[in-house]
């Protein structure tokens, strides 16, 4: 593998796992809210 | 029922996340140009008509709320949950795109940013319904839903121009590579990992989506019921 080749691989990687990320974390924080409201809904 | 439902859904959006993941990387071959770099397309480009699906139900949920708002409330507390959820999980999308096309433009063109039309319209169009999202999380009264569904139709409108700034502007951005007329289109080889992840992100989006939506409608559901025990108190 030439030295293009393996930055190439490195950035898109880099695209995918941030992708990742960004939608994970997201879903998680919808996670996060559901609990919270779920803990509102019960003391109401 | 619905568990098992949402559950079934879950588990075919995980399978075509994997699939599309198998076909990107291991199906696909790579760009007899670009080497391994143009596989992001199979993230960037869904992600990109993702964001504009969501921010075009965003559209739709505004112009509800707008309707509906004197006559029947409870249809436009509908319309309001669905304009926040597509602009909300449109916003996520597109930052997906922003960060995504930089990292694709570093090795392509050798610099993370330009102010070409197509990535300058993109970032206008983020910024607006980010600061939709703010709006609706700082600004209080009885005129917040009315002033965010405004701001919605008015960042919708950057849609298809974002959609069409490099079919009208030629400028550092790549031509369409669908429908940009003749020399545009994808190798037969690679057109599977295109449209495999493509169905993948709006299964994933979809379920988000609504995620979002059923949560908004539980909190506009608590918020009216402590009004109302706060005007009975």
């Amino acid at each position: 593998m030439d030295q293009a080749a393996i930055l190439d691989h490195q950035f898109r990687v880099a695209a995918y796992v941030v992708t990742w990320a960004i939608q994970l974390s997201y879903l998680a924080w919808l996670g996060y809210r559901w609990r919270v409201q779920k803990g509102k809904k019960q003391r109401s | 029922m619905k568990k098992l439902l949402i559950g079934l859904y879950a588990g075919i959006t995980i399978l075509l996340m994997i699939w599309g993941y198998y076909q990107a990387i291991y199906v696909a071959p790579n760009d007899a140009m670009q080497g391994e770099i143009f596989r992001i397309i199979y993230y960037h480009v869904p992600s990109a008509a993702v964001a504009f699906v969501f921010f075009a139900i965003s559209l739709a949920g505004s112009i509800g709320f707008l309707a509906y708002r004197q006559n029947a409330p409870n249809k436009a507390q509908i319309a309001d949950a669905w304009a926040l959820a597509g602009a909300e999980v449109g916003v996520v999308f597109c930052t997906v795109v922003l960060i995504t096309g930089p990292l694709w433009g570093r090795r392509a063109w050798g610099i993370w940013w330009t102010w070409d039309a197509r990535l300058t319209t993109t970032l206008v169009l983020w910024l607006i319904y980010v600061s939709y999202l703010l709006l609706r999380r700082f600004a209080a009264g009885p005129q917040m839903q009315t002033l965010a569904a405004v701001l919605g139709i008015f960042g919708a409108l950057d849609v298809p121009i974002v959609y069409m700034s490099n079919r009208w502007w030629r400028t550092q951005h790549p031509a369409p590579v669908f429908g940009g007329g003749q020399g545009s289109g994808m190798d037969p080889s690679m057109l599977p990992a295109f449209f495999w992840n493509m169905g993948a992100w709006f299964a994933w989006g979809m379920f988000i989506l609504i995620l979002r939506f059923v949560l908004e409608r539980q909190h506009q559901r608590i918020a009216a019921a402590e009004a109302q025990a706060a005007l009975e108190a």
